[in-house]
């Protein structure tokens, strides 16, 4: 089939579809009429809110766009974008930065949601309820005063955590002891910590789904002599993949756009040694502090196209390992 | 009968409002922001929302609306209102650095000074040169000037036996043997070792103190940045008259001698310790928590800097420098956007403002007024606001001799001078002091060297 025919034949279905559609019957019409009615306010909402301010945005990545002085706007075509890309030693590793603070943070944070979920769901946890309560409380405490509570508690000198250590005999209070927000070594394992605290969400979802698995399937692998790791493995987490991917989906797109932590700590100075330079964070400055608004739109728009594309990926690589009930594939 | 009762009721209501709000539409309405300097303080709000219904009571002309955001957002806050077309009328008080922020942002008042015939005789003329910026015009009229000085608590000077800091500028420390010492940096020195002990009482001059448990430190610049602290040691900048950054030989020295004080004879807090418990758990006030000997700070600390201080307190003349003394100066203002759409209106508030409540504001802020008729009386009236928000400290009588003396020591250059792409400056300088309080081991002279290049080349990408 020559590239023509080829074209011809998808025009073809195309028109044969538009006609599909217009081929309604009275009531189905009406029927999708009341739909678009009762999603118009999100079309609305989304569309004013969410497109236009994309549109704007994409459009300021061509600009040469001060904030304090929008009037001196400038086209400049795609130079903001050849210095992201060819200039800006920056953009690269603030990326650096950020993909290696998520392979730490991510497997850590996913699993410990995972295993804490395991263990409120377990029968033998006694005050099942008390317990599931407890960890989700640090959830509704506000992301800005824990972290400022976290870093008084991973002081060096008066925090609780080193007064603790110290108490099993290792030296980790003092100038040169642990020092979590300072050492190059231990900081991306302190925000991991950090991170920890907010963990609720995640809990909660994957013990919705754990509640989920038929009990059957245990009491038949019970009978067949499986034990509580080899059911976890053969029939727990298969079962929970779809929680597991939404999760998954959800962590990778909220650490590259890690902001919140680094930025009430260290007001975005990439302390230390510009280990806490997460690409959100150089956004931000460009964005805002600098007032380079049209260059920190390059720099949004760049992270979107690399969320994006890894989102894609990530739901290609889930026809492998997510399992879907009673899905025809 | 009941139903017609309500319907007639309602519409009258809806009448009433729809008054009031044309009414209130009639008025021009003029945006007053707050936060780029002082103000922001929670005991200062209520003041300033009692000017601003005032205001609107004297005339029927003019809305003023009162914004206050916290310092740390006020920037950022500021810039995207600029870029949203949303910006206020009037942005004050505001220092050099927050004018410096916003290059091109404001409105030269020439024109409306001259049209409205108002009268700037009651100013130095040398203050309102101040305000008057190349290419871009008279950006401000002289609100009020924050003369710096020593605050030294004045129960741990007791405590240990030490003589207190000098009581004007020129006179000599005398120690507790009876000798002299010019009140310079190293007489500083050598007291606040003194006045750092640790957990078992020993202080920073003896072989015993143990640096790992300190308990009380004996000085620290306070609530400053780089250019600030090192102003200490003399008025400098970091560009030089040709645009060149340039580290200037008297930082680079004032540099080294903060370090030292923070890793080597631990008389000041590190980044450690100043995020400590001890030194107020990151509050960055350390003299409000008791354990801190001497500070050299700003007349607008006053007040609330010492809310939850326990102890008596007094102040004392800034120590020299090779024989110079320089007593940082913050001179603040208020601004018109030069994207406000009632410039005449923003004009006769910020003539409301900085005349008739010149003294309620300077008073409220701490600051001495920049108006000559007013300066007579700054301490009586001071003492008087003070006394009544702060009862538990006794404002009459503290030596406000030496506090007015600083004046007579500005820095020149100012610390907060601009530069070439001043806030991408700002955040590189920073991040500089970040690195060295943070480090023991730091090559200040390497870091230094690093950050003047940094800042050539941000300078450079400004041109």
């Amino acid at each position: 089939m020559d590239m023509f025919t080829e074209f011809g034949t998808a025009r073809g279905q195309a028109k044969w579809s538009l006609r599909a559609a217009f081929r309604l019957t009275g009531a189905q019409r009406d029927e999708a009429k009341w739909g678009l009615i009762f999603l118009s306010p999100w079309l609305i909402g989304f569309a004013l809110f969410y497109f236009a301010p994309m549109i704007v945005s994409f459009l300021f990545s061509l600009y040469d766009f001060t904030l304090s002085a929008p009037d001196e706007a400038r086209f400049v075509g795609l130079e903001n974008w050849v210095r992201m890309l060819a200039r800006d030693p920056n953009t690269w590793e603030t990326l650096f930065v950020t993909f290696k603070f998520a392979l730490i943070s991510l497997p850590i944070g996913m699993v410990s949601a995972f295993l804490l979920a395991v263990l409120l769901n377990s029968k033998h946890l006694m005050g099942r309820n008390v317990m599931r309560t407890l960890f989700y409380a640090p959830t509704m405490v506000p992301l800005i005063a824990a972290i400022l509570i976290w870093s008084r508690v991973m002081n060096p000198q008066t925090g609780w955590l080193n007064q603790m250590i110290e108490l099993t005999g290792i030296h980790a209070v003092g100038m040169d002891g642990l020092r979590w927000l300072d050492d190059p070594n231990l900081i991306y394992l302190a925000y991991t910590f950090i991170g920890l605290w907010g963990i609720g969400n995640a809990i909660l979802i994957n013990l919705a789904s754990l509640q989920g698995v038929p009990t059957e399937m245990y009491e038949a692998a019970s009978i067949d002599g499986a034990g509580w790791l080899r059911q976890l493995w053969s029939i727990t987490v298969p079962m929970v993949t779809p929680v597991i991917f939404y999760n998954l989906v959800l962590s990778v797109v909220g650490l590259l756009q890690y902001f919140i932590v680094p930025w009430v700590l260290n007001l975005g100075s990439g302390y230390p040694e510009g280990t806490t330079n997460f690409y959100m964070v150089y956004f931000y400055k460009q964005a805002f502090t600098f007032q380079n608004m049209g260059y920190g739109a390059t720099l949004a728009w760049f992270m979107f196209i690399i969320g994006l594309a890894i989102t894609v990926l990530l739901f290609w690589s889930g026809r492998f390992w997510v399992y879907y009930a009673g899905e025809n594939r | 009968m009941r139903n017609t009762k309500l319907i007639t009721l309602l519409v009258l209501l809806l009448l009433v409002m729809a008054v009031s709000m044309a009414q209130a539409q009639d008025r021009v309405r003029v945006r007053w922001y707050v936060g780029l300097g002082a103000g922001t303080d929670a005991p200062l709000v209520a003041a300033q929302e009692e000017i601003v219904a005032d205001f609107n009571a004297s005339q029927d002309g003019i809305e003023l609306v009162l914004e206050i955001v916290d310092n740390a957002q006020a920037y950022d806050v500021l810039s995207t209102q600029i870029a949203a077309g949303n910006a206020p009328d009037i942005v004050g008080p505001m220092g050099i650095r927050g004018r410096a922020s916003f290059p091109g942002a404001w409105l030269d008042l020439t024109s409306l000074i001259e049209a409205n015939s108002y009268d700037l005789s009651d100013f130095d003329p040398a203050l309102i040169d101040f305000y008057r910026v190349e290419g871009e015009g008279q950006l401000g009229i002289p609100f009020a000037v924050f003369p710096s000085f020593l605050m030294y608590n004045v129960d741990l000077f007791d405590e240990g036996g030490i003589p207190y800091p000098p009581s004007s500028y020129g006179e000599s420390y005398t120690d507790w043997e009876g000798n002299e010492h010019e009140w310079n940096i190293d007489t500083l020195s050598e007291v606040a070792k003194l006045l750092s002990v640790d957990i078992n009482g020993n202080d920073a001059s003896m072989d015993e103190f143990d640096t790992s448990n300190i308990v009380q430190f004996g000085y620290g610049t306070q609530f400053s940045d780089v250019r600030g602290r090192a102003t200490l040691f003399g008025s400098a900048n970091f560009i030089d008259a040709d645009g060149s950054a340039v580290i200037p030989d008297v930082w680079r020295e004032a540099e080294h001698w903060y370090h030292a004080a923070m890793w080597e004879d631990y008389f000041m807090p590190n980044a450690v310790y100043s995020g400590s418990e001890i030194m107020g758990g990151g509050s960055a006030n350390w003299f409000d928590t008791g354990n801190m000997g001497m500070i050299t700070i700003h007349l607008w600390f006053l007040g609330w800097g010492t809310a939850n201080l326990d102890a008596s307190w007094n102040f004392g003349p800034v120590p020299s420098h090779n024989g110079v003394t320089t007593a940082k100066l913050h001179a603040d203002t208020f601004g018109i956007m030069n994207s406000s759409e009632n410039p005449d209106a923003a004009f006769e508030v910020l003539t409301y403002l900085l005349g008739e409540r010149a003294a309620d504001l300077t008073s409220l802020y701490g600051g001495m007024p920049a108006r000559l008729s007013l300066q007579d009386d700054f301490i009586e009236r001071t003492v008087a606001v003070q006394s009544e928000a702060y009862p538990g400290v006794d404002w009459a009588n503290l030596n406000w001799d030496v506090v007015l003396a600083g004046l007579q020591h500005p820095d020149n250059p100012n610390h907060e001078e601009g530069m070439p792409s001043f806030l991408e400056a700002s955040a590189r300088y920073n991040e500089y002091g970040q690195l060295v309080d943070n480090n023991a081991d730091e090559d200040i002279d390497a870091a230094l060297d690093s950050l003047r290049d940094d800042l050539q080349a941000i300078f450079d990408a400004a041109m």
